[in-house]
């Protein structure tokens, strides 16, 4: 899809250096009370410091349960929402110290796909005008007389059938409309793209198809991927790396083989534990963690280390002490797969996903 | 049989023109057995079950064929304010979204306790007292407080837990449950399966358990009931199925889960999109996307045709498909 390229407007970084560094990053939003006088009266710490990075063609997956600061991650990426506190580097430069001209051209290269394909598409414009605006914006990719030809590149690129172009969002079903989102993303020819749930809203059968896109496109432009989601399972199919958010902060992180078969960390250990496993002989044998109470309420974090209020091995330290994440102390001599970051004063390592046997492979033919 | 559907065909007459939505479904439940009916949107596994429950919306949905047998008794034939009667006391349903199924302006107590004053003629100072029971026993903590709560008091998974509670209330034999857990995140949906598997076998109660989730499935179902297309295409015991499909559909699924020994290649992807129900294509609705559709599968609709004792596939060649 040579036709589609334009060379990426910003500087090209060295293939060691990180494409996108992000370093202590917090969101807080101010509750208020009073109308006249308003006084902030606390915060809800959405994010609340998170440091990672992502490599040119890398995956990251982040997961976590609803309230844990993900999609505000991810807004803040691509500047739907200001940090409060924080750096994003996009190739060594701070974009949230950047304005005008400047932020305008990494913005181009930092796009998102969103989760609902039903509400992420305008449904009084076509998919022409849809996929086709990000070039408004950025005339300088695409001249006017070359943007419907490039549309319908993009439309054959995601799997579409060009001749849709003039079509409306409501003529497509789920799949094909989270193809339509995938294109206007591609659209500017972006480095990054920042995946929230795009697959979450689909039917199983449809959600393969959406995931196989994906990954060739990756490879097929050179892409870096964050790719969110609470499906395990995904996740870990297409990442590389993997970071588990808990109320606002990573609480582990390392490449996928890591979290998933030697996770260290006890929240980590109940996410994985809970989910429910595609095998119904496993029903016996499996040893499951089952969390007691909800998440804490973001506006009212607990001292220490927040996952404390849920987590069986808590002990007073826990409350006092604010665990870093790094390797913990046990394993940064043992090294392997169990030394990798996890926030934990209790770290250890606790196989809870039975180690796969080669399913019966039913016939089907995996290309 | 607790409960028996044969043959039942609903159909929604629109504006567009008539959406086939069950066309020809035949299962049963045992007391005390759970049935799982996997099926993706528009599959037609929440229409069977509000026909069941006698919750159609009617217009402009349509029962044009079939029975439903409830103790041996036809749900169909019966006035409605004899299904009034069944309908909450004898089967009832936990609904997908806790937070639009509760009344927003009234206490869960309230809430819970109707079910006693209507259904048992209780006063309403005793049926506060069984409010808080029922919470107790679904295991929400400060039952006694939270009684006086509003909906919008409580988090999702307790939510959830007040409907169940609101469920088993006056000890049902037949509970539908249709995507309980699928608006929960994992930590608090593996507690919610939990305990409505716990309640179930101290009840003894038939449950027929609705949801997309072929995970959740194989954790707590005795028994499967593939849809597609408004048809069961596959059903069998719960062991049976995963070890190996009799339908290619069910195939598809089981092999577009992601595996690890398959990581970085292309995932299986069952090809194309499911049918639109007013343009369902003749002979098997599923042969369009089929790996292993012949001329026959155009043209012949497949009868449930019989594997074992236990087990029935709706495939001309489920022999095929069974055997790799």
């Amino acid at each position: 899809m040579a036709s589609t390229s334009a060379a990426p407007a910003a500087p090209v970084a060295s293939p060691t250096e990180p494409i996108l560094e992000v370093t202590g990053l917090v969101k807080h939003y101010p509750l208020t009370r009073g109308v006249v006088f308003r006084k902030q009266v606390g915060a809800v710490k959405a994010v609340d410091g998170v440091d990672f990075t992502l490599s040119r063609g890398e995956t990251l997956g982040i997961v976590g349960e609803s309230g844990c600061g993900k999609s505000t991650v991810a807004k803040m990426l691509v500047n739907l929402e200001k940090p409060t506190a924080g750096r994003i580097r996009y190739k060594g430069e701070d974009v949230t110290k950047l304005s005008g001209r400047a932020l305008r051209a990494v913005r181009r290269n930092i796009q998102m796909v969103f989760q609902d394909p039903y509400t992420s598409l305008n449904p009084r414009m076509t998919v022409g005008d849809i996929i086709g605006e990000p070039y408004e914006i950025h005339p300088e990719v695409a001249p006017k007389g070359d943007r419907r030809k490039k549309v319908q590149d993009l439309l054959d690129v995601v799997g579409l059938n060009p001749e849709y172009i003039n079509r409306y969002p409501h003529q497509f079903s789920g799949g094909q409309r989270q193809r339509i989102g995938i294109a206007r993303g591609l659209a500017l020819r972006p480095e990054v793209i920042v995946a929230d749930e795009p697959v979450s809203a689909l039917d199983v059968s449809v959600q393969a198809q959406v995931i196989n896109l994906m990954a060739n496109l990756q490879s097929e432009f050179d892409l870096s991927y964050i790719f969110i989601a609470h499906d395990l399972s995904i996740v870990r199919h297409i990442s590389d790396r993997v970071a588990v958010m808990y109320l606002g902060r990573i609480v582990e992180t390392g490449r996928d083989a890591e979290i998933y078969e030697h996770p260290t960390h006890p929240y980590t250990q109940a996410l994985l534990s809970a989910v429910p496993v595609p095998d119904p002989e496993a029903r016996e044998h499996r040893e499951r963690i089952i969390l007691s109470g909800d998440v804490p309420s973001p506006t009212n974090i607990p001292s220490g280390c927040r996952f404390r209020t849920r987590c069986w091995k808590a002990q007073d330290r826990c409350a006092l002490e604010v665990p870093a994440l790094a390797v913990p102390a046990e394993f940064r001599h043992t090294g392997g797969p169990a030394a990798h970051d996890s926030a934990c004063h209790f770290a250890e390592e606790k196989q809870v996903v039975p180690p796969e046997e080669p399913r019966e492979d039913h016939g089907n033919e995996r290309a | 049989m607790l409960l028996e559907v044969r043959d039942l065909h609903v159909e929604f007459r629109t504006r567009d023109g008539v959406a086939k939505a069950v066309n020809g479904v035949t299962y049963g439940v045992d007391a005390g057995e759970t049935l799982a009916v996997l099926g993706e949107s528009g599959s037609g596994k929440s229409v069977t079950a509000q026909a069941v429950m006698g919750i159609l919306d009617i217009p402009p949905g349509r029962i044009t064929g079939g029975e439903i047998l409830f103790q041996d008794r036809d749900l169909l034939t019966l006035k409605e304010d004899e299904r009034r009667k069944i309908r909450g006391a004898e089967m009832a349903m936990i609904f997908q979204d806790a937070l639009s199924s509760l009344n927003p302006v009234l206490t869960v107590g309230d809430q819970l306790g109707e079910m006693f004053v209507v259904h048992r003629g209780m006063s309403r100072k005793d049926a506060r007292a069984r409010a808080v029971e029922l919470m107790d026993r679904v295991r929400i903590p400060a039952a006694k407080e939270r009684v006086r709560q509003y909906p919008h008091q409580f988090s999702g998974g307790m939510r959830q837990r007040i409907m169940i509670a609101m469920a088993m209330a006056l000890e049902p034999k037949l509970i539908i449950a249709d995507e309980p857990t699928t608006a929960l995140d994992v930590t608090v949906q593996a507690q919610v399966m939990e305990l409505l598997a716990e309640l179930q076998r101290e009840l003894h109660m038939g449950l027929i358990l609705i949801t997309h989730d072929l995970g959740v499935v194989a954790d707590v179902a005795d028994r499967i009931a593939v849809m597609y297309a408004g048809r069961i295409v596959e059903s069998a015991p719960v062991h049976d199925i995963y070890k190996a499909p009799a339908h290619p559909y069910t195939r598809g699924l089981l092999d577009s889960i992601p595996r690890l020994d398959q990581k970085g290649q292309e995932l299986y992807a069952i090809k194309g999109l499911p049918p639109n129900l007013m343009h369902i294509p003749p002979g098997c609705a599923f042969h369009p996307r089929c790996p292993m559709a012949q001329d026959v599968c155009r043209t012949d609709e497949p009868p449930l045709y019989e594997v074992d004792e236990e087990r029935g596939s709706a495939c001309h060649f489920w022999r095929e498909c069974l055997h790799g």
